[in-house]
C-alpha cells in the first residue's frame, strides 16, 4: 500500500482580506504548495477543496473547482468539502487515503475561508437545530465545560488565561499569525466576557485566509528529491451523541487520540509537538488531557507549570493555534499540518523546536447533543 | 402565576419538544422506546439502537444543574442580554439536556442546584414575533414570593 507524504506546503497569512475573493485566497495558497513541492499542476491526480461557510455567507457552491482552475488543474476528481473546523483535516484525511488506496499518486488540499464580513454573527450548529433556537452558540458549549471541569479538577481561571498568554508568546514567532503582540495574564482576565468565564482573549478570533499542502506518496516523494514528512496516521471520528455526556472528560475527543495513537504505533511521549484545536482555552486544556500529554483533570496545572510551551515538556500550538494565529474555518485544520511539516523540516524560524522527528495535528467541528460532530487527529514524522 | 389566554396560544419555539400537562405544570416531549427501555430528549426518529419508531413520551422537566453559563454576546432570537444556558440532569428520566436557564436567576446559579421546567414567552420565533420557549427555572421553595 503507498504510504502518503506531505511534499509542499503553502499559506497565506491570517488577517482580514477585504478586497480578496476566497478564490483568490485559497488560489494563493495552492500556487505556494505547489512550488514549494516542485511540481507542475498536470501532476495533481485528486483535489479536495475545503470551505466551511462560504456556500451561507456568499451563495456560492463547488468552489475548490474554481480554486484549482486558477492554479491550472482540470479534469481531475475535485471534491469539496465541509465538516465545520475539521473541513481542513477533513479534507486532509481524504487526501491520504486516496493516496494510500493508490487511487491518486498526487493530492492537493486546499482549506481556504473568508468570512470577515459584516454578515457574519456567532458560529452556532446550525441555524434550524433545537438547541440553536435555545440560545447554544459555540463558545457557550466551551463555557459549560469550562465550568465543570473548574468545579471537578479545580481548575482555574488563571490556568486558562495561560493557554492565551503562551498561545500568543507563540505566534509572536510566527510570521502568519494574525495576532502577535504579546499579552498577560491581567489582560486576558480583563478582556470583556464573552460567556462566562470566557472573555474576549479566551476565544478564537474569525479571520480570512487559506492553506494548501500536496499530498504524494513515498514513492513519487523520491522523484521530487525534497524533504518529504510522513503521515503515521490520520484519523477522523464522529460523536457519540449519548445522553448524559461528560463535559468534562471528552469521550470522542479520547476516543479519536487514542485511535491516531494506536495507528501510528506511537504514543504521548513520543511526540515533539502538538497542534490543537484551541477554539477557547479550555479546549486546549480538555486537549491535553484527550491526547495523554497529562493525566485527566490536570490540564489547569499542566499549562501552568509551562509543559505546553516552547521549551516545555510538549510544545502545545507552536504556531500561535487558533487563539493567535486566527481561525478561518476551512483553512484552519490544513495550516495545522503545515506547522507540523514545518516544524518537523526544521524551517519553523524563532519557534523552531529542536530536532523536532514527530508532531500531532487535531481538530475538532461541529456540536451536537453535547458532543463534536468531528474530531481530526493526524501524526507526522520525519 | 398568572398566564392569560393570549400567551398560550403563542408559538412554541422550538416546535414539538415541550407541551403544556395542565395541573403538573409544563413537560418536556421526549420519546421512549419500549423495545430497549430508553428514553431519549427529543424524540428521535428512530430509536438509535433498533430503528423502531420510537413513543413520544413527557418527560418530567425536574432536574439539577449540571453546568451553566451566561451568555454577554449578542443575544440570538429576541433572547435578554444577558441569558443563561445551560446542561440539566432530569431526576426521573436520567437524560442531561441542554436549556435556557431563566434569566432573572442570574447570579444565584450554581451547579447542583434544583431547577423546573417553565413555558413561557421568551424571545421572538423565525418569523420575528412573540413565542414561547422552555427554560429552566430555580425551584421556588416553600414560602418564596414567586
Amino acid at each position: 500500500m503507498p504510504k502518503p507524504v506531505v511534499a509542499g506546503v503553502g499559506m497565506i497569512p491570517f488577517a482580514k482580506y477585504p478586497q480578496r475573493s476566497l478564490v483568490d485566497l485559497g488560489a494563493e495558497a495552492a500556487f505556494l504548495a505547489l512550488k514549494d513541492a516542485g511540481v507542475a499542476p498536470g501532476r495533481v491526480e485528486a483535489g479536495f477543496f475545503a470551505n466551511a461557510v462560504g456556500s451561507r455567507l456568499f451563495g456560492d457552491s463547488t468552489i475548490g473547482q474554481n480554486v484549482l482552475w486558477e492554479v491550472g488543474i482540470n479534469r481531475i476528481p475535485v471534491i469539496n468539502v465541509e465538516n465545520a473546523c475539521t473541513s481542513g483535516s477533513t479534507a486532509f484525511y481524504l487526501a491520504c487515503n486516496a493516496v494510500a488506496a493508490g487511487q491518486a499518486e498526487m493530492a492537493l488540499v486546499v482549506g481556504a475561508e473568508k468570512m470577515c464580513v459584516p454578515e457574519f454573527g456567532l458560529i452556532n450548529s446550525g441555524e434550524s437545530e433545537w438547541d440553536t433556537q435555545l440560545g447554544l452558540v459555540a463558545p457557550a458549549s466551551f463555557a459549560l465545560r469550562a465550568q465543570r471541569h473548574m468545579l471537578e479538577f479545580g481548575t482555574t481561571v488563571e490556568q486558562m488565561a495561560q493557554v492565551a498568554v503562551k498561545n500568543r508568546a507563540h505566534a509572536a514567532g510566527n510570521p502568519v499569525a494574525m495576532f502577535r503582540d504579546l499579552i498577560t495574564v491581567e489582560d486576558v482576565l480583563a478582556a470583556p466576557m464573552i460567556v462566562d468565564p470566557l472573555t474576549r482573549f479566551q476565544c478564537c478570533p474569525i479571520a480570512d485566509g487559506a492553506a494548501a499542502l500536496v499530498v504524494c506518496s513515498e514513492a513519487v516523494a523520491r522523484g521530487l528529491g525534497r524533504a518529504a514528512v510522513r503521515v503515521k496516521a490520520v484519523v477522523l471520528g464522529t460523536g457519540g451523541y449519548e445522553s448524559p455526556q461528560d463535559l468534562a472528560h471528552w469521550e470522542t475527543d479520547y476516543r479519536v487520540c487514542a485511535q491516531a495513537y494506536e495507528k501510528a504505533g506511537l504514543g504521548p511521549e513520543d511526540l515533539d509537538l502538538v497542534e490543537c484545536h484551541d477554539a477557547f482555552t479550555i479546549s486546549e486544556i480538555l486537549h491535553y488531557e484527550a491526547l495523554g500529554l497529562c493525566p485527566p483533570g490536570e490540564g489547569g496545572r499542566f499549562v501552568a507549570q509551562g509543559h505546553a510551551s516552547l521549551g516545555g515538556r510538549v510544545p502545545v500550538n507552536p504556531s500561535g493555534g487558533l487563539l493567535s494565529r486566527g481561525h478561518p474555518v476551512g483553512a484552519t485544520g490544513v495550516a495545522q499540518v503545515i506547522e507540523i511539516v514545518e516544524q518537523l523540516r526544521g524551517q519553523a524560524g524563532p519557534r523552531q523546536i529542536a530536532g523536532a522527528k514527530v508532531g500531532l495535528a487535531h481538530c475538532m467541528g461541529g456540536d451536537k447533543a453535547g458532543d463534536t460532530k468531528s474530531c481530526t487527529a493526524a501524526i507526522l514524522s520525519i | 402565576m398568572h398566564i392569560d389566554n393570549q400567551q398560550d396560544t403563542l408559538p412554541l419555539v422550538p416546535e414539538g419538544i415541550a407541551a403544556e400537562a395542565g395541573e403538573t405544570g409544563p413537560v418536556l416531549t421526549g420519546g421512549h422506546c419500549p423495545h430497549c427501555r430508553r428514553d431519549f430528549f427529543p424524540r428521535p426518529r428512530h430509536c438509535p439502537q433498533c430503528l423502531q419508531p420510537p413513543e413520544e413520551r413527557q418527560l418530567s422537566g425536574d432536574g439539577v444543574i449540571y453546568s451553566y453559563t451566561v451568555v454577554r454576546t449578542r443575544a440570538p432570537f429576541g433572547l435578554p442580554q444577558p441569558y443563561a444556558v445551560g446542561f440539566i440532569d432530569l431526576s426521573q428520566s436520567g437524560l442531561r439536556i441542554f436549556g435556557l436557564l431563566n434569566q432573572s436567576d442570574i447570579g444565584r446559579l450554581a451547579i447542583g442546584k434544583a431547577v423546573c421546567l417553565k413555558l413561557e414567552p421568551l424571545g421572538l420565533d423565525g418569523k420575528g414575533g412573540p413565542c414561547r420557549r422552555p427554560y429552566f427555572s430555580l425551584a421556588e421553595r416553600e414560602g418564596d414570593d414567586a
